[in-house]
């Protein structure tokens, strides 16, 4: 990763500006959202491996901080919705693609399945990942 | 199946608000099929789309507005062997990809 930020830094003009958007690992909510209301059901698990990613990105950014290679200018965090028509094919979708990182236990699945069986006929099974958004100028 | 992504748009909103991408030389980094791409490329004066998986980039190149193919760009690359000079771009985006 150190190694790439190197890269982006010399195909960069001086002050160039590196964007960094990513989703973070912290137990993402589920939810059960239609357009009268949205209730949280639960949260997923994250897996150590996950997190350890997540870690190692943050090492590789602050390692190019130190180097002087890249100024931090802004930083936020933002919502990012993943939403499906049903909590069947949110479960699908999280142990297919998503299996390595994240899981969604019994309890959090139960309580998304019974409150959309239970919500109005425009109710979706939705994830809520927190994204990073940082801006970087280039270093001197 | 019916998935929707950034169903609130944020996605969008913030990375406008960092970065001003108006006749600007874009290189995005981990660009997939080129969903963020279509997000800021219309705006850039060249927008070159990297990633390591050739079926992702195969979907982006099919994507692409036939208007806009003289300044989108997709090519398989590794971000830790970026083919291209030195100062080549005035914003690099990081997408998912770090």
């Amino acid at each position: 990763m150190v190694h790439a930020l190197s890269e982006i830094r010399r195909v960069l003009i001086p002050s160039g500006i590196l964007i960094d958007l990513r989703p973070m690992l912290d137990r993402w909510e589920v939810e059960v959202a239609s357009a009268r209301e949205t209730n949280v059901t639960g949260r997923v698990n994250d897996f150590e491996i996950g997190v350890a990613d997540d870690t190692a990105a943050n090492r590789s950014m602050a390692e190019a901080e130190s180097n002087g290679w890249f100024i931090r200018e802004r930083e936020e965090f933002f919502s990012y919705v993943y939403s499906w028509d049903t909590p069947h094919e949110m479960e699908e979708w999280i142990n297919e693609e998503w299996n390595d990182f994240i899981e969604l236990d019994e309890e959090a699945t139960h309580a998304t399945r019974s409150a959309w069986a239970l919500s109005d006929g425009d109710a979706r099974a939705q994830l809520r990942m927190k994204m990073l958004i940082a801006r970087w100028r280039k270093g001197e | 199946m019916t998935l929707q992504k950034d169903i609130e748009g944020n996605e969008k909103k913030y990375l406008h608000e960092f970065a001003d991408f108006k006749g600007k030389r874009v290189l995005e980094i981990g660009c997939g099929e080129g969903r963020l791409t279509w997000q800021y490329a219309n705006a850039s004066s060249l927008t070159i789309g990297l990633d390591s998986d050739h079926d992702a980039l195969r979907v982006a190149s099919i994507d692409s507005p036939h208007d806009r193919k003289h300044k989108i760009h997709f090519a398989c690359a590794e971000a830790e062997y970026l083919p291209f000079s030195k100062e080549t771009f005035d914003i690099a985006v990081l997408a998912w990809s770090l």
